[in-house]
């Protein structure tokens, strides 16, 4: 098939670019360590009770570090606050944060403002990532996934202490 | 000049088929295709504007009780929006349009007309349960339908019927051009209907994706035959599907600037193989890319996830060869209209004519989302910016603007072709689509920022508690384009009305349709079964570590959009 020269010109650097797309991404990988959700495990979505998020909240693991579970659900996100209570948790600045999250219903998703953390919560699969708080301030969580008429009100708080 | 060509040409057979008048059964049959599209897009679009209000701080403020109109429930709009744009307007636009370059290309009748009505029948009916089943309020599920949100069975039946017809429309298509090629062996199919071929193939593999889905999943768990489903196995065989979709709208808006623009700018299209090499590539790797919507899912290995990006950057040459094919066409173009300079032939275009204009206001959005499709494929990007509102950012400037503005512009020729008689104005319809180009870069901007700064989509805003105050600038730009969009819509539509019933000149231009082939292009190229054959090796490879990786969840019960407790 004939191919004009400028237009083989354009393929290869098509080609060149796209490679070092590729390799930019490698390197946020390799380099940068930059993860995304993946399997971790699953858990039953109707017998949550009997799982470690029976009892969802900040856990302390000491030197700054904690676990905080979660478990989404039409419509709010139960960091284990009281009945009533705004879900809103506050952690000191710095600390790394490894969120443990699940549906207990349909799809959500977890999202955190001004922070690179951005999971989809599907009722049987567990999502895990951390995240480090450098900042004192406000961030909130807020379900990204279209997951019934309360949606739009689906929204937590983290509080990064001074 | 004359020089004798390598292949003795075939005379086109123009009395049997005559150029301008089509025959009357091939204008009832694309019309009603063309014509449910477009109503489709109408209804579907219409919701546009009114969202970008109800999500604008702004008009909060001003007009605390803005409704969006006949709904109360923005999440109930929202699924019209999406279903009616994405699936129905799209489809049945696109059935028609590979009709008319069927029939035409091939000068021959359809193989079946009576299974081409059969067809229809079942996609209009779909059409007609999913509206009720939206309409009611029982479907507000979005056009994504993910599990374990359950809809009422008549959402699923009508999407049944919408695919289940497609695929019969295919088929129609394949044995017109079986029966085409017996006649005319060694030949070469003419460019429209070869990538037109390409395309039902793939979609026909896609949807097997979304019928598994469905008649496996949902609609059981509808009906209350089955009690439980698995909300990530479905967004896995959903998302199979998924993109593969967005290729299936954009190829046809690709065979009207291969094959249609260059005649209707004077110029001929720079390489007829790298056309046909653009299309199969388009086709072949749609399939093993669906992963890259997936990057965000515990349940997706990150393996897979890094595999299906690459697919995707493969998936983006075939793009990147027509915007060197379509813009050495258009540059043969612009130097016929006396363009000098270097850069001058991308303003010695024929901006005027409402046909051109469209297609090249088409590309200039296709080239903004473009890079912003390949900034979000970079999963570690992705993390930033999935299911925030640059998303829609993103895919309004590709399928609400260059597919749309494309189709738009196909419908300025063939809606009077069907009728017999001339658009019923140029100047309306430049209008029209020059409010679209300005609408669609403002909203494109506005909700990629507001998505930067962290906007979630598909929200309504309105009643959000909460809604980040670095994003109202741009919420509330996007709701300016929303009054321009609005505009642009009204436009298409008294054009549209104006053309069918009060239009009384005749047409004086016909369809610009190849009806052979060039000799040049290798036959090789024709050899549908090799390239099916890759197709579904890839797809294996790419998908079923996916499915296996899904298998065996735990699960989960259905639930309706207003109740927090399982379905019965
Ligand atoms: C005419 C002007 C239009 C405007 C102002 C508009 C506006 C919008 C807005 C604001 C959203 C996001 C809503 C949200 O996430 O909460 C949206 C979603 C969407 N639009 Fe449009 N749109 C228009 C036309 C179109 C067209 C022509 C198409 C396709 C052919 C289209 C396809 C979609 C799809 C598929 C969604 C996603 C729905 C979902 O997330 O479930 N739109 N549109
Ligand atoms: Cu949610
Ligand atoms: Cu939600």
């Amino acid at each position: 098939m004939y191919i004009d020269r400028l237009e083989r010109y354009w393929i290869y650097a098509v080609a060149g670019t796209l490679g070092v797309f590729s390799a930019a991404l490698l390197a946020s990988v390799f380099i940068f360590g930059v993860t995304l959700p993946s399997p971790v495990g699953r858990v039953d979505p109707m017998q949550l009770d009997s799982t470690e998020f029976a009892t969802p909240g900040l856990r302390s693991m000491g030197d700054n570090q904690y676990t905080l579970h979660v478990v989404a659900k039409m419509w709010q996100f139960d960091l284990g606050q009281a009945k009533g209570k705004p879900a809103e948790i506050h952690i000191p600045k710095g600390a790394e944060v490894t969120f443990v999250v699940t549906s207990k219903d349909v799809t959500h998703g977890f999202y955190i403002e001004h922070h690179d953390m951005n999971m989809m919560l599907l009722p049987g699969q567990i999502a895990r990532e951390k995240a480090t708080f450098k900042k004192p301030g406000t961030y909130h969580i807020i379900c990204h996934e279209y997951c019934g008429s309360g949606h739009q009100n689906m929204i937590a708080t983290i509080i990064v202490d001074a | 000049m004359q020089v004798a060509s390598p292949l003795p040409q075939r005379q086109p057979s123009s009395l049997a088929f005559p150029k301008l008048a089509m025959l009357m059964e091939e204008r009832t049959l694309v019309g009603a295709h063309v014509l449910t599209g477009m109503l489709a897009l109408l209804l579907g679009s219409l919701m546009g504007p009114f969202q970008t209000f109800r999500r604008s701080p702004f008009v909060k403020e001003a007009f605390p009780d803005l409704q969006i109109p006949f709904f109360s429930f923005y999440y109930q709009a929202l699924t019209i929006h999406g279903v009616m744009n994405a699936l129905f307007f799209t489809t049945f636009f696109i059935v028609g349009f590979t009709y008319f370059i069927t029939q035409r290309s091939l000068e021959r009748p359809l193989w079946n007309r009576t299974l081409a009505w059969v067809s229809y029948a079942m996609m209009f009916v779909g059409l007609a349960l999913v509206l009720f089943a939206i309409g009611s309020g029982q479907a507000s599920v979005l056009y994504t339908f993910y599990p374990s949100l359950v809809a009422h069975p008549t959402f699923y039946i009508g999407l049944v019927l919408l695919v289940v017809g497609s695929w019969l429309v295919g088929a129609n298509v394949f044995m017109t051009y079986a029966a085409w090629r017996k006649e005319h062996p060694g030949e070469r199919v003419p460019l429209a209907v070869f990538a037109a071929i390409a395309n039902f193939i793939m979609w026909i593999v896609a949807t097997f994706g979304v019928a598994v889905e469905v008649l496996f999943m949902l609609l059981p768990l509808s009906l209350g035959w089955l009690k439980t489903t698995d909300p990530q196995m479905g967004r896995v065989l959903f998302w199979f599907f998924g993109h593969p979709l967005v290729y299936f709208w954009l190829i046809p808006a690709y065979i009207s600037w291969y094959t249609m623009l260059p005649k209707q700018v004077g110029s001929k299209l720079f390489s007829d193989g790298l056309a046909r090499v653009a299309f199969l590539m388009l086709v072949i790797f749609s399939v093993p890319v669906g992963v890259h919507h997936l990057f965000s899912d515990p349940g997706v290995s990150s393996v897979m996830k890094g595999i299906h990006t690459v697919f995707t950057f493969v998936v983006a040459v075939p793009s990147f060869l027509t915007a060197f094919n379509i813009g050495a066409t258009l540059e043969r173009a612009g130097r016929q209209r006396g363009a000098r300079r270097a850069l001058d032939w991308l303003w010695h275009q024929d901006f005027g004519n409402p046909v051109v204009a469209a297609q090249l206001a088409g590309m200039i959005l296709f080239i903004a989302g473009g890079f912003s499709g390949i900034i979000q494929a970079s999963l570690t990007l992705n993390i930033a910016l999935h299911n925030t509102s640059w998303v829609p950012g993103h895919f309004h400037m590709t399928l609400a603007g260059a597919v749309t503005l494309t189709y738009i512009g196909i419908a300025y020729w063939i809606v009077p072709l069907i009728r017999n008689r001339a658009l019923w104005s140029k100047k309306v319809a430049l209008a029209q689509i020059y409010t679209w180009l300005v609408g669609m870069l403002i909203f494109g901007h506005g909700m990629g920022a507001a998505g930067i700064a962290g906007v979630p989509r598909r929200t309504d805003l309105s009643n959000a508690p909460y809604v980040n105050p670095d994003a109202a600038f741009f919420l509330n730009t996007s709701a300016i384009s929303g009054v321009i969009l609005l505009i642009s819509l009204v436009l298409l539509l008294v054009n549209l009305v104006g053309t069918l019933f009060f239009s009384k000149e005749p047409v004086t231009e016909g369809a610009p349709v190849d009806t052979v082939g060039p000799a040049g292009s290798p036959l090789w190229l024709e050899r549908w079964g090799l390239w099916v054959g890759i197709i579904l090796v890839l797809a294996a490879v790419a998908w079923l570590p996916v499915v296996a990786d899904a298998l065996g969840t735990f699960a989960s019960p259905g639930y309706t959009p207003f109740v927090p407790n399982p379905l019965k």
